[in-house]
């Protein structure tokens, strides 16, 4: 797609190339941009993109310039798909392909507000213009997703003139490998896929290592469930993951640089194709980049659907073409990783933190964020919360914040009990700690962690021993089964927590499960299995009274443990339409027509039918 | 030289060696699984970790592949250590329960049972530790049989379970298994090896009729050469008893008839020897 493929031998060639770009473009062109992330094209993005196409073609304004262009995700996917019009950088969400005809005539071509399509702020009913002036969008800073939702994806042509490879010019221009690696250390950036150790000592690390070839790797093998902060960034804004990995390469003197994607993302794996292929065409990837002497090129691997593969030793066995099994780490592998070779391996997002950093400056980075974690996160904000959606904060951000100010609090009224941070290794922080500042050391020592940002906010209608029992299920299957205690330790810990949610639980139980979650933490090999009982462990630390409730009383105070709980027909709502006792599996409800009803308790079988089926809400849980 | 000193015995050592390499020349048991001096480090039964001190704290590792690079001071008998491992063999015996020789080894671990119920299933026995599938890849270089499935699914078999065409037949892996699992049976003009369902064509010995080595294994093991091993290969061979046998009756026909009254060289033993003749 790249208007020309001449190769870029200099720096210079290259300023040259995004002057000459950016006096191609028309400053007032009018322009829509419509979202084709994974989220939005579930929404029928696509098709929307094919009519602005159309009507972009069949436009016969010639006053200015006029199209549709294709970009990432911008995060807000729960009004998608969006669609934004330039100039004005009018936000519409929710758009259907019904609406495009209007669109264009009233706002891109009539340069008019179309209301209806506009977010409305269900608090004070104010309706918002721009990103800006929405509250989901207000609090955040955008770094790593600063081009998310604003470059078409596909086009190296808009990331250079919206500054692309700067950095990578920057670099190999005025810096040593040595000040490469300096100033990311002296940024304070932290790995952004989960451990948070610190890049510029991996960094410095892998340079001193011995032995040759080199590898760079990225990590995009997103596996926690509800997270999606890689695979936007893959989709959205490829080039810069590349133009971090060159960075990265030059630094530690690579040759040879692997992306590992889950093959769920064919969307990620198609954008990072096409840009790969376009930094080559230009001479960004290949023999002597930008006349720099700098030889390197990257491979893209797709995942085979392990979330262990995640854990970068399986990760890179995985690689090798070997089944993804961690191996043991006291020999790093920035010493012995790939091939025994000395491997950078960071995550997605935090190579898409390099090029900022290196362009303005270790400083500038480390102003945002708290004493030991430094500049943003990207958070995959889900659950019971209003707006879901992927968001983009400075560490140090209370969860309050988060959840409230940018997610618009809890759904349907209802009450704020848990969030669950870090994956499925990670805790849940109970809503006397919402005013803790989001960054590495702290989640840690509230039981939680910073993982790889997945943010799932529970409500009070949530039982905390079944989302324990959720995560440890997850892990259950997605053990590799190499090592004892995470094979058999996570079968026994189920096996426990299945039988707490079943109304069988032991008053030992939760003994066990400490000694098990201790015994997986000192002997597990890798850290899926070291961090699996963390969900047991923070859900027993701050919810230990539910627990106690179903082990003890058979009780379940959330009403979500099957068996657990009564379901009651309340008198002064029920009207008796009897319903429930039509539908009522074992004809267990009894009760004349336009009189209050009533479960046979013996009988029942807690099925829910009668909760479901009600349209007077009349059936309770108690 | 680095000093690797184990529960205060202080143990000169090799940069490169491993911790269980250090501890067993001194004598110092630790037990282990999946571990076999012929095979590289797994690390995945977790039955020999140790706590090792990283400077006002201590790390529990796996002994079998923490390598030596200076000075290091380990615990095997510490309360933390002995924990853990009694904890890794009490989810062993969870899963194989029925199996004498796991049930010899916790007990010499002092472990006579276990807490918990059995929750994952394996088959006759097979606590997973991979070393069949090790040998069969790293010294037999077959690699027939590999790890397949994940988690609690996991299990040794050939591609698709099927009976392996890549298998010699060998049965090394028959050997190597700690528990049992894994049998060699001889059919009358076939070895097989169970349970990978895997058939081999047998060579029996031309005398006596007895098992030999299956057709495959003899060809892979004289192509690697060797005196004794080319023999196999030849049409009529005999199983090594036949062969003393042989060897027995050509010596008695050629030698002298012995004449008792001397002393032998060896005691009653030489004298036992020399008359023994069928």
């Amino acid at each position: 797609m790249s208007t020309t493929t001449v190769r870029l031998e200099s720096t210079r060639d290259l300023e040259a190339l995004r002057e000459e770009l950016r006096k191609q473009r028309d400053p007032n062109a009018k322009q829509v941009r419509i979202c084709l992330g994974t989220g939005c094209t579930a929404k029928g993005a696509i098709r929307v993109f094919e009519r602005f196409q159309e009507a972009a073609r069949q436009s016969d304004d010639a006053t200015s310039v006029i199209g549709a262009k294709c970009t990432g995700c911008h995060g807000f996917c729960e009004r998608g798909p969006i669609v934004v019009v330039d100039p004005g950088n009018l936000f519409y969400s929710n758009v259907k392909e019904e609406d495009v005809p209007e669109i264009w005539r009233e706002s891109v071509i009539g340069g008019r507000l179309l209301e209806r399509l506009l977010y409305q702020d269900e608090a004070n009913g104010r309706v918002a213009k721009t990103p800006e002036e929405i509250p989901f969008y207000r609090a955040q800073q955008r770094v790593v997703l600063a081009m998310n939702g604003v470059i078409d994806p596909r086009s190296i042509d808009d990331y250079l003139v919206h500054g692309g490879y700067a950095a990578l010019a920057k670099a190999l221009d005025t810096m040593t490998p040595d000040q490469v690696i300096d100033e990311v250390t002296r940024s304070g950036l932290r790995g952004r896929g989960g451990g948070g150790f610190p890049t510029g000592k991996k960094w410095r690390s892998a340079r001193d290592a011995h032995g040759e070839p080199r590898y760079v790797i990225a990590n995009g093998d997103e596996g926690d469930p509800g997270a999606f902060m890689d695979r936007s960034l893959m989709e959205g804004c490829p080039h810069a993951v590349i133009e971090g990995m060159i960075i990265g390469a030059y630094a530690i003197g690579s040759t040879q640089g692997y992306i590992y994607v889950r093959n769920e993302y064919p969307l990620a794996v198609e954008h990072l194709t096409i840009a790969i292929n376009q930094a080559r065409e230009l001479g960004l990837l290949g023999q002597n980049i930008l006349g720099s002497g700098l030889d390197f090129d990257i491979r893209i691997n797709r995942g085979g659907g392990a979330f262990v593969c995640g854990e970068s030793t399986a990760l890179m066995a995985s690689l090798e073409g070997r089944p993804g099994e961690p191996r043991a780490k006291y020999i790093h592998t920035v010493e012995s990783g790939l091939h025994g070779k000395p491997s950078l391996l960071n995550n997605v997002e935090t190579w898409a933190n390099i090029p900022a950093i290196i362009l303005r400056g270790a400083d500038w980075f480390a102003s945002m964020g708290t004493a030991k974690s430094k500049g943003t996160k990207v958070f995959s904000l889900v659950g019971k919360v209003r707006h879901t959606g992927l968001v983009e904060v400075p560490m140090g951000m209370t969860l309050r914040q988060i959840i409230y100010d940018i997610g618009g609090g809890i759904r349907d009224g209802k009450r704020f009990k848990a969030v669950q941070t870090g994956g499925p290794s990670g805790g849940c922080i109970p809503a006397e700690y919402l005013d803790e500042p989001v960054d590495f050391d702290r989640l840690t020592e509230l039981g939680s962690m910073m993982g790889s940002g997945g943010m799932i906010v529970m409500d009070e209608e949530t039982c905390m021993p079944s989302v324990a029992r959720y995560f440890i299920q997850f892990l259950k299957e997605e053990s590799c089964g190499k090592c004892t205690p995470c094979r058999e330790g996570i079968a026994q810990m189920l096996d426990i927590l299945n039988r707490i949610t079943r109304g069988k639980g032991r008053p030992d139980d939760l003994q066990s499960l400490r000694t098990l979650a201790e015994l997986l933490e000192d002997t597990a090999l890798c850290a899926l299995g070291k961090t699996a009982a963390y969900p047991v462990l923070s859900t027993i630390r701050y919810f230990q009274e539910e627990y106690d409730a179903h082990i003890h009383e058979r009780h379940c105070p959330a009403k979500v443990c099957a068996g657990m709980f009564r379901y009651v027909i309340n008198e002064e709502t029920c009207r008796g339409c009897g319903l429930c006792a039509k539908k009522c599996p074992i004809h267990g409800i009894t009760g004349e027509r336009k009189r209050p009803h009533v479960i046979d308790q013996v009988r029942c079988t807690h099925c829910g039918t009668c909760f479901e089926v009600c349209p007077f809400a009349g059936v309770m849980k108690v | 030289m680095p000093t690797v000193t184990i529960d205060g015995k202080a143990c000169p050592a090799q940069v490169g060696e491993t911790i269980l390499e250090v501890a067993r020349r001194n004598g110092i048991w630790i037990p282990t699984l999946c571990h076999h001096a012929a095979l590289e480090p797994y690390a995945a039964c977790r039955l020999c970790v140790v706590e090792i001190d990283r400077g006002g704290w201590w790390q529990v590792v796996t002994s079998c592949n923490y390598p030596v690079r200076g000075d290091l001071t380990v615990r095997v008998q510490s309360e933390r250590a002995i924990r853990d491992r009694q904890g890794v063999i009490q989810l062993m015996l969870a899963r194989s329960p029925d199996s004498p020789e796991l049930r010899e080894l916790a007990a010499r671990m002092g472990v006579f049972g276990t807490p918990y119920p059995k929750v994952t299933e394996s088959q006759r026995n097979c606590i997973l530790c991979g070393l069949c599938v090790r040998v069969c890849e790293e010294r037999i270089g077959a690699s027939a049989i590999s790890l397949v499935g994940r988690g609690v699914e996991r299990a040794v078999a050939a591609p698709f379970r099927l009976a392996s065409e890549d298998c010699i037949g060998c049965g090394a892996c028959a050997a190597i298994c700690p528990v049992g699992t894994i049998v060699v049976r001889f059919h009358p003009t076939e070895v097989e090896i169970s349970p990978f369902k895997t058939r081999v064509k047998l060579r029996r010995c031309a005398r006596c009729g007895e098992p030999l080595a299956s057709e495959l294994a003899a060809r892979a093991m004289a192509q690697r050469g060797g005196p004794t091993v080319v023999e196999l290969l030849q049409d009529e061979v005999h199983c090594s008893r036949c062969k003393r046998k042989e060897l027995a009756q050509e010596l008695t026909a050629t030698l002298p008839t012995p004449r008792y009254h001397e002393p032998a060289a060896s005691g009653t033993d030489g004298q036992q020897r020399s008359v023994r003749r069928d």
